[in-house]
């Protein structure tokens, strides 16, 4: 018994409505990387919130290095050593990495031995070096908003690793980074095991799982599920075991028929509020019944494009045509009149108004037309109807139906709701962008079958999304972007990963003389 | 100490109960400051409940001991809602803006505008009382709703904080109103503005029915319409619809298709134009005449009464009401018992400090409730 860290024993917890875990016992070994796998709502989260102290088990123990604890707050989970990197991380973006780091537990010296003041020089110092020794490269000086989410992650990491963590807890911490990242990010992990430190990973991606993980849980529900081996143990069988049935890894996805021209992007620029150029020059068109994915590392102006055609950011100069008519100039509402759905980067800060309902966010885009307002004046029953019938439709799952408080719902379920309001529309273009971020499998499947299904009915799709693999997946025509500028676009079929990566990295470029070729 | 105990768990499940947090947490906030309030009157030597007593007589919800000719409780209700009536109106207003995003902290001087615009156009002419007292209405909705919209655009179109330009404004408009008084419509006796009409003024003063002196207040009428219009406007209409919109994320509104700037100018408008309307029942209505070089508190005290409101116009009803019966009651209790008007202005402010606990009251609770809870499964999974 002794040989397991950390015990959590039969453990459940209730939350109004729903079940959250369900006697679940896990044990974790010293020294390893153990996973939990679950879809979006599995139980993952609160099963590991439990750990850090964040709520407490309804039932259940938790043994601690064999001794039974009850960790009632974070602050006592951190004593036993135990460290999480949320999801969404905690970090005060006007401080700098170092004032982050120490928060709490301000290292104090004492100024001629009388006038208290908080050493940051030393710190400075502390974090240096711990950067140093786990290969987290960081400048403790900088501040929080200066630094990209990859770098604000090793930040998480290091503010576990200088309060002495010894278990660290990962909760989905590869959702927001970019392949490299990913990569990177999996190495420090592994480097932290061969440390000494014991990981668990809260992950639904099971490349992630088989790359690192020791030993993996699955959560189906609330459920413990299975332990697996993971070396042993197949990705697709670790998967139909978290969905519950049988998953396709491929999609059945019928050749395009491309229809008229609906959306023709001309020598777009767009230039950001420090008048810089993201996007430069860029010229593309979009068929109906055609996916044409954007590709690209993340900041390099695929998102403004989207926010341009949208109508979020204003084109510098260019043209965007929309079945024809020229729409630059045209305000955001007469674009989405004219038929644009949009599903954007940010579900939280833009696709959703979380203190509102779940039928007045699903009415967004409709409240001011008829028969959802008449004359100035508000349908409620048809918000009711209509929301009813999306939650139907799109299976947009949520405590109290209609009214519940989209703040309170799960990412996955939130993302629905955008994809129903947005689909709904039925409008001749749609443009999604990374619709499946920090979603599951079962989900990301789900997704990918409606984005097909809108361009069977010929829609014409814009997609930008960072993972390489979905582009590879869905797109009839791929376009890479670099640095704002569309480096290649050709029918997708005719592109392998390698190449998309390599002009992803900017390394290939056509255009460009002094690019070097890299031969495969 | 076990009976201690369990009266203290039956709190908190009272409390705990989210179905009437809207009302019970509020209330209770109120109850604390009540407490607060009597140990500062206990350390003065007075009964506090005596004083809260006097608080409800001046108010004319208790009746008092003796009355003065031509008064009685009912005639004292009757000014309570009198001075009722303004605090409506200015915590609408903030109210209105607060759903925006907003803070109004301008209030005050948009009332002041509003008031005295309309005491120099409406109040000293002699048209008739059923032309006069609507058109008191209409031009002071129209200035405040001016000064609103100018605060609104102001931010929109040059991105100024509405806290600061307001405050700036509360400056202005108190100075300017103060230097036309004092040179144009002052009366030397009082040092006031001259009276306005009883032909204007929204106020019925001394109407005589039987041997009582009423002030009727016409305006308690247009309140409570304003109230049921405001929350009709943000539960069933566009606007309201995009007001809250804008309110609880600028961006996502904006994604979808809402003309934030429009819409927070629209606010200011809506909030100024209430605040016009309080100003008409305080300065034509309450009172007849303005006090030069000085803005009134209601302004101020509704960001407050808001708050304890939750920005609900019906919430809005409740909380001004108690409100008001402390600044209002306050009066009859200095005199009746010796204490110190300010006394009650301390008991106001300490009851406004613990509306603005409102959420933390309710984090304590839900917290104590959790508590309860697990320990009742607790003792249950024992047996």
């Amino acid at each position: 018994m002794a040989d397991y860290i950390v015990e959590m024993r039969h453990i459940t917890k209730r939350f109004p409505g729903i079940v959250a875990n369900k006697d679940v016992t896990i044990q974790i070994k010293k020294g390893e990387i153990y996973a939990i796998l679950g879809e979006n709502g599995a139980g993952k989260s609160t099963l590991m919130s439990m750990l850090f102290g964040m709520y407490e088990p309804d039932e259940g123990e938790i043994y601690i290095r064999g001794k039974k604890e009850i960790i009632s707050s974070p602050r006592y989970a951190t004593q036993l050593n135990i460290g999480m990197v949320h999801q969404h991380f905690k970090l005060v973006s006007n401080y700098t990495i170092a004032e982050n780091i120490i928060m709490g537990i301000e290292p104090v010296k004492k100024a001629l031995g009388i006038f208290p003041y908080v050493d940051i020089k030393g710190a400075n110092e502390k974090i240096a070096r711990l950067s140093r020794q786990y290969g987290l490269e960081v400048d403790p000086k900088k501040v929080i908003s200066d630094i990209n989410v990859s770098v604000q992650q090793r930040v998480e990491i290091l503010k576990m690793l200088y309060r002495e963590a010894e278990i660290l807890i990962f909760d989905e911490p590869t959702a927001l980074l970019t392949p490299q990242e990913i990569e990177f990010l999996l190495k420090i992990i592994k480097g932290l095991r061969d440390g000494g430190k014991t990981i668990i990973l809260i992950t639904h991606k099971l490349e992630e799982i088989k790359k690192v993980a020791d030993r993996c849980a699955i959560l189906r529900r609330g459920e413990l599920i299975d332990v697996l081996d993971v070396q042993s143990t197949s990705t697709k069988e670790m998967a139909s075991k978290m969905v519950g049935r049988e998953v396709s890894f491929t999609l059945d996805k019928t050749p395009a028929k491309f229809r008229d021209v609906v959306l023709d992007v001309k020598n777009l620029t767009v230039t950001n509020e420090d008048k810089f150029q993201v996007v430069k020059n860029v010229s593309f068109s979009v068929h109906g019944g055609e996916i044409f994915a954007i590709a690209g590392v993340s900041g390099n102006g695929q998102v403004e494009i989207a926010d341009a055609i949208a109508g979020l950011m204003k084109a510098h100069s260019g043209q965007i045509l929309l079945n024809g008519k020229d729409i630059t100039e045209y305000s955001i509402r007469k674009r989405t009149l004219e038929g644009i759905a949009y599903i954007p980067e940010d579900r939280q800060t833009y696709g959703l108004i979380l203190d509102f309902t779940l039928e007045d966010n699903l009415a967004l885009k409709n409240y001011f037309k008829e028969p959802f307002s008449r004359k100035g004046i508000l349908n409620k029953k048809e918000f009711e109807t209509y929301g009813e019938k999306l939650i139907q439709a799109y299976d947009v799952r949520s405590g109290q139906g209609n009214r519940t408080q989209v703040r309170s719902m799960s990412g996955g379920n939130q993302q629905k709701a955008i994809i129903a309001r947005e689909i709904q529309q039925d409008t001749p273009l749609l443009i999604f962008v990374q619709p499946t971020r920090g979603l599951d499998i079962g989900a990301i499947e789900n997704i990918h079958k409606q984005i097909l299904a809108e361009r069977d009915k010929g829609k014409a799709i814009l997609l930008i999304s960072l993972e390489l693999d979905e582009i590879m997946n869905l797109a009839d025509t791929i376009g890479v972007i670099y640095n704002g500028q569309i480096q290649k676009i050709a029918d997708a079929s005719t592109l392998t990963t390698k190449e998309v990566g390599q002009f992803m990295m900017g390394v290939k470029n056509e255009n460009d003389k002094d690019g070097r070729e890299v031969k495969d | 100490m076990q009976e201690k105990k369990k009266k203290g768990n039956l709190l908190v499940r009272f409390l705990g109960n989210e179905k009437y947090q809207f009302l019970t947490i509020p209330l209770f906030a109120i109850l604390i400051s009540l407490l607060v309030g009597a140990v500062v009157l206990l350390l003065l030597g007075k009964n506090p409940l005596d004083a809260y007593v006097n608080l409800l007589q001046g108010s004319g919800i208790l009746p008092k001991a003796k009355y003065a000719g031509g008064k009685s409780m009912l005639t004292d209700f009757f000014s309570f809602m009198d001075c009722w009536t303004p605090m409506i109106f200015a915590s609408l207003s903030v109210a209105v803006a607060l759903k925006t995003g907003l803070f109004n902290i301008g209030v005050s001087g948009q009332m002041l505008a509003a008031g005295f615009i309309t005491t120099i156009t409406v109040g000293y002419s002699t048209l008739s009382a059923p032309i006069a007292k609507p058109l008191v209405i209409l031009v002071a909705a129209v200035v405040g709703a001016l000064v609103g919209g100018l605060i609104g655009f102001l931010k929109y179109r040059f991105n100024i904080n509405e806290v600061v330009s307001s405050i700036m404004l509360n400056y202005i408009i108190e100075y300017v109103v103060g230097f036309f008084i004092n040179t144009r419509y002052v009366n030397p006796i009082s040092r006031q503005s001259q009276t306005v009409s009883s032909e204007a003024r929204l106020t019925l003063s001394g109407t005589k029915i039987g041997d009582l002196k009423f002030d009727i207040p016409l305006g308690i009428i247009l309140a409570v319409i304003v109230v049921i219009i405001v929350k009709y406007i943000f539960d069933r209409t566009v606007l309201g619809y995009e007001l809250k919109a804008v309110g609880s994320n600028q961006k996502a509104s904006r994604y979808a298709g809402i003309p934030v700037g429009k819409n927070m100018i629209l606010a200011m408008m809506i909030s100024g134009l209430l605040a016009g309307l309080a100003g008409a029942s305080y300065y034509l209505g309450y009172y007849a005449s303005i006090q030069p070089k000085v803005l009134s508190s209601t302004g101020f005290d509704a960001i407050a009464v808001a708050i304890l409101g939750h920005s609900n116009p019906v919430g809005i009803l409740g909380s001004s009401f108690l409100i008001n019966i402390i600044s209002k009651g306050s009066t009859y209790m200095s005199s009746s018992l010796g204490v110190d008007a300010e006394i009650a202005s301390v008991i106001t402010g300490l009851i406004l400090l613990f509306a603005a606990c409102d959420m933390y009251i309710r984090y304590r609770v839900d917290k104590a409730k959790e508590n309860l809870d697990k320990k009742s499964e607790r003792r249950e999974s024992h047996e």
